[in-house]
């Protein structure tokens, strides 16, 4: 089955599992699509929305989201508190909650200790910390993931705009200054 | 396992050493430059492992079949239909793809399985490889007892191996023998065989 092949000294770096920023200064920044002053939006932990999350700037979810989540150009991080159930659609994703779907990235995706992901991965670059917990696919062929991100792209992914609304319940309390960010015509809404 | 024997209070083994496991160096070269390949690990997943298969062209499913008990499960006492369901369950959704597996990661998890056990896991992964695909096992050999807990084996930069298991309490080991794998391995025969400097031996099968 297998052939001698030329022995490839470029090996990949390890993916960085430095902690991804708890606070909105040290968020990953997307210097093209990141928010003003390089912050990240956030949702926070007490907000839970059913439906479609867009947008184009990095965004940190402490919430519970269901449906699906599409920040084409930018960084999503899955907070501790974060549980999202969706399909996942970003530049890179760093889990460190809960994730019920699959996850797609067009540079890298990071799980982190303790986090747990049920579904399947697509990304060329692909970390998964000791002891989190993974069970499924992870696809890292380029030309793979570039067909699965282009499907995706015409079923719904990132790029194509539904004008299905997000139907979003946010809690009264603490409606969270950091959810501000995503009523912008971007965001969920 | 308790099902493999009575664990016993032993000193840690040095599970940290780095082990030189020739014939997993030789699937890793032999992946270099290869096409697309399709590689189910059933141990955990870790990002030293995944960097190094990252290198090629692949999609690799991870069944961490250690964790929720999957290994206990398989091993409860079960009519042969059950436990052929069981073993299918245990691994990863297939969901009817087309491109069926060119190369296993067993690690050490044959040794925790009971024989009628482990030849239904052969039997499920078969039915989803192409013929020639490979299958790389570390069996012990010449110890009596092994950790009571599968390894986590984690590759160095040097693609040596080494075993990230916590696990200091020892039950014993089935040390299967070469016969006793060509009976339970089924259509998985033996390729190569090497003994490693811990007591294992290292092996390759080959899906007729």
């Amino acid at each position: 089955m297998f052939e001698r092949g030329k022995k490839d000294d470029g090996m990949d770096e390890t993916p960085d599992f430095r902690p991804a920023a708890p606070q909105r200064s040290q968020a990953p920044t997307n210097p093209k699509t990141g928010g003003q002053n390089g912050e990240c939006a956030v949702i926070g932990r007490s907000i839970q929305i059913n439906g479609d999350v867009r947008g184009d700037e990095d965004l940190r979810i402490e919430g519970d989201i269901s449906g699906t989540v599409q920040l084409k150009n930018s960084n999503l991080t899955i907070g501790k508190e974060g549980k999202v159930r969706a399909d996942v659609y970003a530049r890179s994703i760093t889990v460190y909650g809960t994730t019920e779907g699959d996850l797609y990235a067009t540079e890298r995706i990071n799980v982190h200790i303790n986090a747990q992901v049920r579904g399947n991965i697509t990304a060329p670059k692909v970390g998964i910390e000791e002891g989190a917990r993974f069970k499924g696919s992870i696809e890292m062929d380029q030309d793979a993931v570039d067909k699965a991100l282009g499907k995706a792209s015409m079923q719904g992914g990132p790029g194509h705009h539904s004008d299905k609304a997000a139907d979003s319940k946010v809690a009264p309390a603490k409606v969270v200054k950091e959810a501000q960010s995503l009523n912008r015509p971007s965001g969920a809404g | 396992m308790s099902s493999m024997g009575r664990a016993t209070a032993r000193p840690p083994l040095q599970k940290l050493e780095a082990l030189k496991a020739p014939l997993f160096r030789l699937l890793l070269e032999q992946l270099d430059g290869a096409g697309r390949r399709h590689i189910l690990d059933l141990g955990a997943a870790s990002t030293p492992m995944l960097s190094l298969l990252g290198r090629s062209r692949c999609r690799v499913e991870i069944a961490d079949l250690a964790s929720d008990g999957g290994i206990g499960r398989l091993n409860a006492e079960m009519p042969v239909e059950e436990l052929a369901s069981m073993a299918e369950s245990l691994l990863p959704a297939h969901g009817g793809r087309d491109d069926a597996l060119d190369l296993v990661f067993c690690w050490d998890l044959p040794n925790y399985l009971k024989p009628g056990p482990l030849s239904a896991l052969m039997r499920a992964i078969a039915a989803r490889a192409r013929t020639g695909a490979l299958v790389h096992a570390l069996i012990v050999y010449s110890e009596r007892t092994m950790p009571e807990r599968p390894g986590r084996f984690v590759p160095t930069e040097e693609q040596m191996l080494v075993n990230r298991n916590g696990s200091s309490a020892e039950i014993s080991a089935p040390r299967y023998s070469p016969d006793d794998l060509r009976r339970i391995m089924g259509s998985f025969a033996i390729d190569r065989a090497m003994l490693l400097a811990n007591g294992m031996q290292e092996f390759l099968f080959r899906l007729q």
